[in-house]
């Protein structure tokens, strides 16, 4: 058993496990921006699998990752619009639109796929990842962590970015304001509607790029239903990490390590049953939740769509 | 005037008598839900492919629907039932509680899987369906070619058909060579469509050693064939995939040993033949190496010695000089899997 905990297999099981945290990551810091202005953004797993399916369409006729990852966040801003159209502007129920966002996108991907990918399954070659000079060289811990494609390390340098933006910006501040009192915000002269808008089109850009970066990066291909909840995860990453990004990053981080746990503890032949292993991840978030998600306190106007002089 | 009217009653008697009995053996059109597209080189595909040839050669009509995914279908269930389908073929595992549901409320015969205590006479069937005796010939062929005399099972989850194929495959690989490493992986208890999770899950199990990868999955069966199209073995060599049900050498860019092929056909014409006699719901369909209802697929891959020493063993299995025994059980499966590990 011990004999197959070699360098390698360690290595590539925390890889591995970054690799599945970053879509996690990108999806949660969009759903708490969203949040954090007020709006429930359900929608998120639908802009991830937008951004997923025109993310491998623009990487695999481009042949550029880059490209692939513009068009995955596009796609998924171009979900988000609706969201932003239907939810902010008209103010219809925001669970509703985003359940019908999702359902309507995991339908219209599988189709265009279908059309498109079906007969062919093309895929893309593995990802050229960016080395961190000596970082690297560190066993085990290295390969795991400092050899990754690049998008890799600017997905973790906006959890500090955007820590910064809630903290120490206007926008930030507008922001929190939108999701808490939307109408002091009204009254300090700042459109809470245009607020409100760009923070959801910022979810359907970050959800997206998630979504071209899982189908780009960790499968290399796209295929109906990819995400698999992979935003359902988000958000309840966003909700436990009480809008501060870098308990996005834990939780996401957390979340991967316990799937390659998993893997490591069948490949070690454990025989207890499979589905016991596998709700490790879900046990994992949940006691998160029993922990730290007690004092939770979500902005008071989440899920209400604001008008003005209503009251 | 009581005698005509005794005679008209007793004529109408037997008259609807007559026309119930033809009316349940009548089959104008069948139809097949599956969960992904029917173009995955696998089980979706091979289940619509079946069905049609099966309609084509009875003369019934095939509706199909398809990519449903793996949620309710009982909406479906019911439009195809109320379009007057005689048979509703729900071809997914997650369906297997709705399906008898639908078939009990609406009187329309449906055929599950991985249920084998739900049949109901006239009402359900099931085809729980095992390659085993093609997995154990894939096993065999697995430590033949293996250079490192290590191979690897992923799977994304744990139905009975996955599970018999997993557990005759470490048997086939045992027996070969009972030196060589089987690691075992499940992705997730339902991660038929994760192919990210695929991609992961078979990165971890080659970098354990293993050059030979067999692969249960639907749609995350693409993410293990990119994790060894993309993964050097230890060697720095080649990572060969070995694929279940379905054939994806269309696809394949050298890296595909061989796959356990499945032909559901004559399952579904039995099912179609069984309606028409009456006899829907009271038996067990089941596919093998004697009918080539099973085969391994042979590609450039393996070489030709080694080919005609499976075709040898192949042999052996349907004279019955070689026994393999479907495991179903998941928790049987885990410890044999245990017990093999090294």
């Amino acid at each position: 058993m011990t004999g197959l905990f070699s360098e390698v297999f360690l290595s590539a099981l925390l890889f591995g496990a970054v690799t599945a945290a970053i879509p996690l990551l990108l999806a949660g810091l969009g759903e708490q921006m969203s949040e954090k202005a007020g709006v429930l953004n359900i929608g998120i797993e639908g802009m991830m699998l937008a951004g997923a399916y025109l993310g491998f369409v623009g990487a695999f006729y481009s042949g550029s990752l880059w490209l692939g990852f513009l068009t995955g966040a596009a796609g998924g801003m171009a979900v988000a619009l609706i969201m932003a159209l239907l939810c902010v502007r008209i103010g219809l129920n925001q669970i509703v639109i985003g359940i019908a966002l999702t359902l309507g996108l995991e339908g219209l991907t599988a189709l265009l796929h279908h059309f498109q990918f079906s007969r062919s399954y093309p895929r893309l070659p593995a990802a050229d990842a960016t080395v961190i000079p000596l970082l690297s060289d560190i066993p085990v811990i290295g390969p795991a962590f400092f050899k990754h494609h690049l998008i890799v390390y600017l997905a973790v340098a906006l959890v500090f970015a955007m820590g910064y933006l809630y903290r120490r910006t206007q926008l930030g501040l507008n922001l929190q304001a939108a999701g808490d009192k939307p109408a002091a915000l009204d009254v300090a002269g700042i459109d809470v509607i245009r607020t409100r808008t760009i923070a959801v089109l910022s979810t359907g850009a970050l959800a997206g790029l998630g979504g071209a970066y899982l189908a780009n990066v960790g499968a290399g291909l796209f295929i109906p239903f990819i995400t698999n909840g992979a935003g359902f995860l988000g958000i309840v990453l966003a909700m436990l990490a009480r809008g501060r990004p870098v308990w996005v990053l834990f939780g996401a981080l957390l979340f991967g390590v316990c799937l390659s746990l998993t893997t490591a503890m069948q490949v070690a032949g454990i025989n207890i049953p499979t589905d016991v292993i596998q709700m490790l991840p879900f046990l994992a978030v949940m006691i998160m939740l029993v922990l730290f998600g007690r004092r939770a306190s979500l902005p008071a106007a989440l899920g209400i769509p604001y008008e003005r002089g209503a009251r | 005037m009581f005698k005509i009217l005794k005679s008209s009653v007793s004529a109408f008697v037997l008259c609807g008598v007559l026309m119930g009995g033809a009316f349940a053996g009548e089959v104008k059109s069948i139809a097949i839900l599956t969960p992904e597209e029917g173009t995955d080189y696998g089980w979706n595909q091979q289940g619509i492919d079946a069905a049609k040839a099966a309609g084509k050669a009875a003369g019934v009509e095939v509706v199909v629907a398809q990519g449903l995914g793996y949620g309710d279908v009982r909406p479906t269930l019911r439009e195809l039932a109320s379009d007057g389908a005689s048979l509703l073929i729900a071809h997914a595992s997650g369906y297997n509680t709705s399906a008898p549901e639908i078939a009990k409320e609406l009187k329309v015969p449906v055929a599950i899987v991985d249920t084998p205590n739900g049949l109901e006479k006239g009402l359900v069937a099931d085809y729980t369906l095992s390659g085993h005796e093609g997995a154990y010939l894939a096993g065999r062929l697995a430590a033949k070619v293996s250079r490192s005399k290590s191979v690897g099972i992923v799977v994304s989850g744990e139905p009975p058909s996955w599970n018999s194929q997993s557990a005759a495959f470490a048997q086939g690989v045992k027996a070969e060579n009972p030196d060589v490493k089987i690691t075992y992986a499940v992705i997730g208890p339902a991660a038929y469509s994760d192919a990210a999770g695929g991609k992961r899950v078979t990165e971890s199990v080659i970098a354990s050693g293993a050059d030979i990868i067999f692969g249960q999955g639907n749609g995350s069966s693409f993410g293990m064939l990119q994790a060894v199209e993309t993964t050097k073995a230890a060697d720095g060599g080649k990572v060969y995939f070995i694929d279940v049900i379905g054939d994806k050498s269309p696809i394949d860019k050298g890296f595909l040993l061989s796959s356990v092929v499945w032909n559901i056909e004559p399952v579904y014409a039995a099912m179609i033949a069984d309606l028409k006699a009456d006899t829907f719901g009271t038996k067990h369909y089941s596919i093998g190496l004697k009918d080539d209802s099973v085969q391994l697929l042979k590609t450039a891959a393996i070489p030709d010695k080694v080919w005609g020493e499976i075709q040898a063993l192949r042999e052996d299995i349907i004279s019955g000089k070689i026994k393999v025994e479907p495991v179903f059980d998941a928790a049987a499966v885990r410890a044999l899997m245990t017990s093999v590990a090294q």
